[in-house]
């Protein structure tokens, strides 16, 4: 009787086992093409601010991925491969200790839709009012509709409060490039050649690592990836009202554990003496 | 021991070693047997032999990489003392072990502080948002615990909050002392300025807030560290070039260094870290993020895996508004140098003489 008693629990044990196995396999069946599906669409997240410069997600190496995103806001949140996608700064007054390629940017133009055209579709010299090309007499600006409904930034454009307008800082005949003082043309991939113009204490503590950022080997020759000025500043809308103290507001990154057997976090927003 | 009983040997051992006791019974009548002092002794012998080859079996053993590690860590020095030879052998035992774990190629570095090398850390406060990119960037580097139980989720960074007080108008002649005349916004009894401690669990939708400052905070570095100095089994020690480190393996867990840290820098693995295999850094360094155990405490170091090799700690590459800074204190064109020459800098309590390797300043 005991005998049949085990031979029975062992049969229902490994029955069991065979049922847990195969409802296993059942689940991982349907799993599979939602895997797949994730993997077509690798993550891309945004690096300093959104709408500037993003990195796609995807694996260098076995386990060891270009950069790793955030699941909750997006934002990039650790660089396997710093360097990836940049090219070299070009010549920069005041950088010329750092050995050749050890300063690199990460080219905008890519990023800038309208770059393309800007130059060749409307701002050619050629066309209906502007034959012969002629400049506008003043530095007035004058609203075109068909810009401002291309370049939504310009509604609410504050940089200068009113005291600049867009051929400070664009090239006149060369739509796709900006401009420096002598009115040589600058790269959009090397807007500090320009915002130094008057910015100069931001560039020189740029220039030294102080303001913005770099990411790569820390050693002062060491090669780096710069970021540029427009990478982190929207250069038309700098200076919103709706933010604080100059930056664009954006969502934080989850809050620590609460302690254990604490269910929130009111006690930090008691004042501890009423007033 | 009692000497009546058969000491409980393995029993194939003892089998083989043609032990004359007969087996010992249940029953306690029966189990008064007559041993002689010399079949004692006999057994004794034979039990710590059979526990000495157990233990030659296991250290011989290659295929488990976990035990064979944890056994030999046993025996081995606090890093400090040990030889270059020794130090590679416990790299060689970590990579094993962790790549058996992890399913990947894990590299433990033992590479030592370099000369001409003083790390030192600088932080804008004015342009930190709070947007705790860098707790969580240091988590997706260092290995930390990752679980959702309580003292399962370990950071190293925090950022607080601090609401900015409004100085009102009717309260602006509570100044103390009253009597000098002196002016400082409120007293103790009625405030007037900054008065709510620090935010940690602020979740606003975005941050920074108009009416909040942000101050992150982590492991200082001191130059003459609290926690080195209580610490009983000497474990955590400052490097030459700079950071605090910890053994992990001489670590007791006596937490005594978290009560010293005047930054509330450490943490405590309360419990067996939780660290996904696909979320687990390869690239550790033996006093840097190579996976911890339970019990013991850990900090920020700078990521020694990182900046041994030149490379920026991750916190540093992730702030989105560049108010992390990082370099050589040695080198006067690094950018903490020209920081210290240029800004307005503070170290946070400097008053304990500390001297910690990390400035805060503001433009």
């Amino acid at each position: 009787m005991k005998k049949l008693a085990i031979y029975t629990v062992i049969l229902a044990f490994c029955g069991s086992a065979f049922y847990a196995v195969s409802a296993a396999e059942q689940a991982a069946a349907p799993a599979e093409p939602a895997k797949q599906e994730a993997a077509k669409e690798p993550p891309v997240c945004f690096e300093s601010r959104k709408g500037a410069s993003e990195v796609t997600q995807r694996e260098i190496k076995p386990g060891w991925p270009n950069v790793k995103c955030s699941p909750t806001t997006g934002a990039a949140l650790w660089y396997g491969d710093p360097y990836e996608g940049t090219v070299p700064m070009g010549k920069m007054p005041g950088l010329e200790k750092i050995p050749e390629g050890h300063a690199l940017i990460k080219p905008r133009s890519e990023k800038l839709a309208l770059m393309p055209m800007c130059g060749t579709a409307c701002h050619n010299g050629v066309g209906p009012q502007f034959n012969p090309p002629k400049l506008p007499k003043d530095k007035r600006p004058t609203p075109i509709p068909t810009m401002g409904a291309m370049v939504p930034d310009l509604a609410n454009f504050q940089h200068g409060r009113g005291r600049i307008w867009c051929l400070d800082c664009h090239h006149t005949t060369k739509r796709n490039m900006l401009v420096d003082h002598f009115g040589d043309p600058v790269s959009f991939d090397q807007p500090q050649l320009l915002c130094g113009k008057c910015h100069g204490d931001k560039l020189r503590d740029w220039r030294d690592g102080i303001h913005g950022k770099r990411i790569g080997e820390f050693v002062s020759s060491g090669k780096k990836r710069w970021f540029t000025c427009t990478e982190c500043h929207n250069p038309h809308n700098v200076q919103d009202g709706e933010r604080n103290r100059g930056f664009v507001q954006l969502q934080p990154e989850p809050s620590p554990q609460l302690p254990k057997g604490m269910k929130d976090a009111k006690h930090e927003k008691l004042h501890p003496i009423p007033h | 021991m009692n000497s009546n009983e058969t000491p409980p040997a393995d029993p194939a051992k003892e089998l083989s070693a043609e032990c004359p006791a007969p087996p010992a019974s249940a029953d306690p009548a029966a189990s008064a047997l007559k041993t002689s002092r010399r079949d004692f002794l006999k057994a004794g012998g034979m039990l710590s032999l059979s526990s000495l080859m157990g233990t030659g079996a296991l250290m011989a053993q290659s295929e488990d990489a976990h035990a064979a590690a944890e056994w030999a860590e046993h025996f081995q020095k606090n890093y400090r003392l040990m030889t270059p030879e020794e130090k590679n052998e416990a790299r060689l035992r970590l990579e094993r072990r962790h790549s058996q774990e992890y399913g990947k190629q894990v590299t433990v570095d033992i590479t030592d502080a370099q000369p001409g090398m003083l790390m030192g850390y600088a932080l804008n406060i004015r342009k930190c948002i709070g947007c705790r990119r860098c707790v969580h960037a240091c988590v997706a580097e260092n290995n930390q615990s990752r679980g959702s139980k309580p003292g399962e989720k370990i950071e190293w960074i925090q950022v607080l909050r601090m609401e900015r007080g409004e100085f009102a108008k009717d309260k602006m002649n509570h100044g103390y002392p009253e009597g000098l005349g002196i002016q400082v916004g409120g007293n103790a009894y009625t405030p007037a300025g900054q008065v709510l401690e620090g935010q940690y669990h602020y979740q606003p939708e975005a941050v920074p807030e108009k009416d909040a400052t942000y101050m992150p905070i982590a492991c200082m570095q001191c130059e003459k560290p609290p926690c080195v100095k209580v610490c009983p089994v000497r474990t955590t020690y400052r490097e030459a070039d700079g950071p605090v480190v910890i053994d992990y393996n001489w670590c007791i867990g006596c937490r005594m260094c978290m009560g010293a840290c005047p930054y509330w820098a450490r943490r405590i693995n309360l419990t067996s870290p939780v660290l996904p295999k696909e979320e687990m850094n390869p690239v550790t360094h033996y006093l840097g993020n190579r996976p911890r155990m339970r019990g013991v405490v850990e900090k920020c170091h700078w990521c020694l895996q990182r900046t041994r090799h030149n490379r920026y700690p991750a916190c540093v590459e992730v702030c989105p508004v560049g108010a992390r800074k990082f370099g050589n204190l040695l080198d006067p064109e690094s950018e903490v140098s020209k920081i210290l020459e240029r800004k307005n800098v503070f170290r946070l309590k400097a008053e304990l003489n500390t001297f910690p390797k990390f400035f805060y300043f503001y433009d």
